[in-house]
């Protein structure tokens, strides 16, 4: 093509990429904590369409729950034949409840709900919103002065609110379920001496920081989604680049905040 | 077109509009009023800026120098891709028009009928946007522009993808809200039918600038030589010269 500018034939250079990147990045949280105050003003002041909440609730929640439920499931019994291998060899086959429970509870409860809700949440609002903003009914939206963060970010963050956590919580129990199976069946553990250990080792302390957690996750899946979806301009090609992005942000997010929480809470003292 | 009281203000007025995307310069400096009860024609090449300066117009983007003033805050665009909410219903997408209003759901229903029937789509309150023929969501699209009553009305390419008998109905329409509502109206079109039955002042872009302007007959027969050739869509002139060649 003769219109097209001339291709740029020089190397790239790492330094000027990496500089890029980051001026990108520190532009995106931006956006995203922007975005998140704006939300919890409406949500503060109850300005919270609840039928809308009511839809997205389900498409964030029911329709994840078989997805987590399967992940959950099969996480479950991997690190219960692992965990019930080792106890094994020291004789310490009561005390698989409880480190099962607690890796459950503390770490692969959320995180398991966090990375699949992210995953299909997370891109299907980050492809929605980019969708709407290319074929203007964003734009649509603010010409009839509907505040797209009112009418679109709010109750997808309420719902988020209401169904991470319980996907969680559920993780939570599909993974003991597994836990008491492969207890039972790889360590001849009965299942009320696994429940006695479970009950021995989990403190309110662990609901409270896998609430937490949970929260945090749902708060960054939502948050990365709607902003990025709502800066997005330009044609369908952008639409898959924006999924791809909420992707990578939100898991890497999901993970480093994870371990946050996790060393502000159980810090060996 | 309403007559025109002297001094009269007009509703929309712009000062000198520059705006560029990234170092492409899309208009170099338009002005233009408009009044009440007037529909200003805004006609020229595909990609001269016409969308454009409606979206600076009702703030969807700002310019780069310049200045809107608008004597109205209530304005209806309908914007070239319909740009209908695909999650919700037609009656839906009307009613968010109107939620500001806060009316009662009887007052709701009964003016979002109203405006159904205007274009032809009573029966279709219920269907997803999805499921309409382009022709018929750009009628919604009009019907959620005019939902309250704007005093300033933007139409970008109304009748186009519309079959000429709906084409008709809807600058009836156009003619018949301006005058009706006294709107200040702007119609941006490719249609010949809509900037000749429907404008009272024509206006031609060519590269970021406005080149002619004058009533539709005298359009019709100019001798400029952007307008004419615009007019009688002839290849010869100065518009779009070597665009399609190498
Ligand atoms: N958001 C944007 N970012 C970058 N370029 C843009 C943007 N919006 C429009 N343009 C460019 O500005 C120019 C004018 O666009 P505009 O949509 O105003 O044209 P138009 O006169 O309405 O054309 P048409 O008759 O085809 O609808 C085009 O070349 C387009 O590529
Ligand atoms: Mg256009």
């Amino acid at each position: 093509m003769t219109t097209s500018a001339p291709r740029d034939k020089r190397l790239p250079n790492p330094y000027r990429m990496v500089e890029d990147q980051f001026a990108i990045g520190v532009q995106l949280l931006g956006q995203v904590l922007i975005l998140w105050f704006q939300t919890l003003s409406y949500m503060v002041r109850g300005q919270i369409d609840l039928k809308e909440t009511v839809r997205q609730a389900y498409m964030i929640g029911v329709l994840s729950f078989v997805v987590v439920g399967i992940t959950a499931l099969f996480t479950g019994f991997a690190m219960s034949l692992q965990i019930s291998r080792e106890l094994v060899q020291f004789g310490a086959d009561t005390a698989i409840g409880g480190v099962v429970s607690l890796a459950l509870v503390r770490e692969i409860g959320p995180i398991t709900a966090g990375v699949i809700v992210a995953g299909r949440v997370g891109s299907s609002v980050a492809a929605e919103l980019t969708t709407m903003m290319i074929t203007e009914q964003i734009d649509a939206l603010k010409v009839m002065r509907v505040d797209p963060v009112k009418f679109l970010v709010v109750p997808r963050y309420t719902a988020a609110l209401v169904m991470i956590p319980t996907l969680s919580v559920y993780a939570m129990f599909i993974g003991l379920i597994a836990g008491i199976v492969i207890a039972q069946g790889a360590a001849n553990v009965p299942p009320d001496t696994f429940m006695d250990s479970v009950k021995q080792t989990i403190l309110d302390r662990d609901f409270s920081v896998h609430f937490l957690k949970s929260i945090i996750n749902a708060t960054l899946i939502i948050m990365f989604s709607c902003a990025i979806g709502l800066h997005t301009r330009g044609g369908a090609e952008d639409v898959g680049i924006a999924t791809t992005r909420t992707i990578v942000w939100t898991m890497i997010s999901i993970f480093i905040l994870n371990f946050v929480v996790t060393s502000l809470t159980y810090a060996p003292r | 077109m309403s007559p025109r009281k002297p001094n009269e203000e007009p509703v929309l007025e712009l000062k000198n509009i520059h705006k560029s995307f990234g170092d492409r310069q899309i208009l170099r400096g338009v002005s233009f009023n408009v009044y009440a009860g007037e529909m200003l024609g805004l006609i020229g090449p595909s990609g001269c800026g016409k969308s454009t300066i409606l979206k600076i117009i009702c703030g969807l983007l700002e310019p780069d120098e310049g200045e809107v003033i608008k004597r109205s805050d209530e304005i209806g665009l309908v914007f070239q891709g319909s740009a209908l909410l695909n999650s919700l219903t037609v009656r839906e997408n009307l009613a968010i028009a109107l939620q500001r209003r806060k009316l009662s759901k009887t007052e709701e229903n009964r003016i979002i009928s109203e405006r159904l029937k205007m274009v032809g789509l009573e029966g279709y309150e219920e269907y997803s946007p999805t499921k309409l023929s382009g022709g018929q969501q750009k009628r919604t699209s009009f019907a959620r522009a005019i939902v309250n009553d704007p005093k300033i009305i933007l139409y970008d390419e109304p009748t186009t993808g519309l079959d000429p008998v709906m084409s008709t109905i809807i600058e009836d329409y156009m003619i018949e809200l301006e005058q009706k509502l006294q709107a200040a109206c702007i119609v941006v079109t490719h249609q010949y039918s809509t900037w000749t039955r429907a404008g009272d002042r024509i206006l031609l872009m060519h590269a970021g600038k406005i080149v002619w302007e004058g009533t539709p007959e005298e359009g019709i027969n100019s001798e400029d030589q952007y307008m004419k050739q615009f007019a009688h869509a002839t290849r010869e002139g100065p518009m779009l010269a070597g665009a399609f060649e190498g």
